[in-house]
């Protein structure tokens, strides 16, 4: 049946291309037809089993429908009855103009909060940790930047505006009798908003930050 | 009796369309529409009912049966995806429905032919009637292998096209056509050459 030229020596499955043939010529490709026709054209077997399954085929069309036909009209009348008038309808199909009134409220949403605040969509970025709750619109170097630290066991408030004392910390400069008073005469030799200089202290420095965040915290 | 000559080949195959006719209808009740499955029950319901009926040996229950397979369809048709046509859609219920209906009613149906009924020496034409020539193709139909036998009534009695004949045997429509192949050569060996007139 599957029309090949190279199974047109196969004669099961030219006798089954003939009776498919025979009851359905429009039912095959166009090779098979053609195939089927050039072997009726040349083999009197084939024409006499193409007459035999015809014949028979007729025969069993023109059997007549067993039993006798009911009543159609009735039939009709008792499915419209046991079904009902109510179409039933999927869920789906109910719910179906929902997609489009979802995408129509989002966008006029959208566009409302675009045209009524356009402030938060142009607002400059400001440096993670600053209180937006507000929406203060002060530059972010005018911002209190506060982050928590855990030091010691203990969380530390930590304002890195002010941290900027930290980078006037100098190495030899030891003494912890003042505190934070040389710190915050040199205030901005290291970015605030850059924290890889922290990677770059040495351990003398890291000692003092540390003393002097003791006494931050007492 | 012939509906053409025996040399020529059948031109318009039972069933083949380039589009299914019913998916209108389909498409109508699914918006709602009831009186499209109306058309759809008059348009399938003898189809239906001959297709039952060889299940259902009795016509009031094969009545009853295609009545339940429609009320089936009402059901099912809104989520019907249209992957086969309409029409195998609906046989399929029927056979389903009938299938149920016979495990339900088994030891209510007429008792089935003899066994034998085929072993007997087979009659020459001139002794059969034209009632014994049916009953006796009957009882050969009978004897084909369940597969072929539904094939064959598919294709013969339910003018369906191979690919719905496929559908509903649940095959390719290449095992659809060698199905038939065999069961035309089958009964042909059954009723003997020199049976055919």
């Amino acid at each position: 049946m599957s029309g090949d030229p190279g199974d047109a020596t196969n004669p099961e499955q030219d006798a089954e291309l003939l009776t498919a043939y025979v009851d359905g010529v429009a039912e095959l490709t166009p090779d098979e037809r053609h195939r089927v026709s050039a072997r009726l054209a040349v083999d009197p077997q084939a024409q006499a089993d193409q007459a035999a399954v015809r014949t028979l085929i007729d025969r069993l069309r023109a059997l007549p429908a067993e039993g006798a036909e009911p009543d159609w009209m009735a039939m009709e009348r008792s499915i419209r009855q046991a079904v009902g008038g109510q179409v039933p309808r999927p869920w789906w199909r109910r719910w179906k103009w929902l997609a489009p009134a979802t995408t129509l409220a989002t966008a006029v949403t959208v566009l409302l909060v675009m045209w009524a605040r356009p402030a938060l969509i142009i607002a400059p970025e400001v440096p993670s940790g600053v209180d937006r709750g507000s929406h203060d619109p002060r530059p972010a170097e005018d911002a209190e930047v506060i982050v928590a630290l855990w030091l010691d066991g203990a969380e530390v408030d930590v304002d890195l505006s002010a941290s900027d004392v930290l980078a006037a910390v100098t190495p030899g400069d030891d003494d912890p009798a003042q505190p934070g008073d040389e710190l915050d005469a040199e205030p901005g030799l290291l970015p605030s908003t850059d924290l890889a200089w922290i990677d770059k202290l040495d351990d003398a420095a890291i000692d003092r930050a540390e003393r002097w965040l003791a006494r931050k915290k007492g | 009796m012939l509906a053409r000559p025996a040399s020529t080949p059948r031109a318009t195959a039972p069933g083949v369309t380039l589009a299914d006719p019913d998916h209108e209808l389909a498409e109508r009740f699914r918006d709602g529409d009831r009186a499209a499955f109306d058309l759809l029950v008059r348009r399938h319901q003898k189809g239906m009912w001959r297709l039952v009926r060889r299940y259902v040996k009795r016509d009031a229950d094969a009545a009853d049966v295609t009545q339940l397979a429609f009320v089936r369809a009402f059901r099912g048709l809104a989520a019907f995806r249209g992957t086969a046509t309409v029409r195998s859609w609906l046989y399929r219920i029927a056979i389903n429905c009938s299938l149920s209906w016979l495990r339900d009613h088994r030891r209510e149906q007429p008792a089935e032919l003899a066994e034998d009924a085929l072993t007997e020496v087979n009659p020459a034409p001139a002794q059969l009637s034209a009632d014994d020539d049916r009953a006796w193709l009957r009882r050969a139909i009978e004897q084909l292998p369940p597969k072929q036998k539904l094939v064959l009534e598919l294709r013969v009695f339910d003018d369906l096209s191979f690919k719905e004949v496929a559908e509903l045997a649940e095959c390719s429509e290449n095992t659809a056509k060698v199905n038939f192949h065999y069961a035309v050569k089958r009964l042909r060996d059954i009723l003997g050459v020199d049976h055919e007139r």
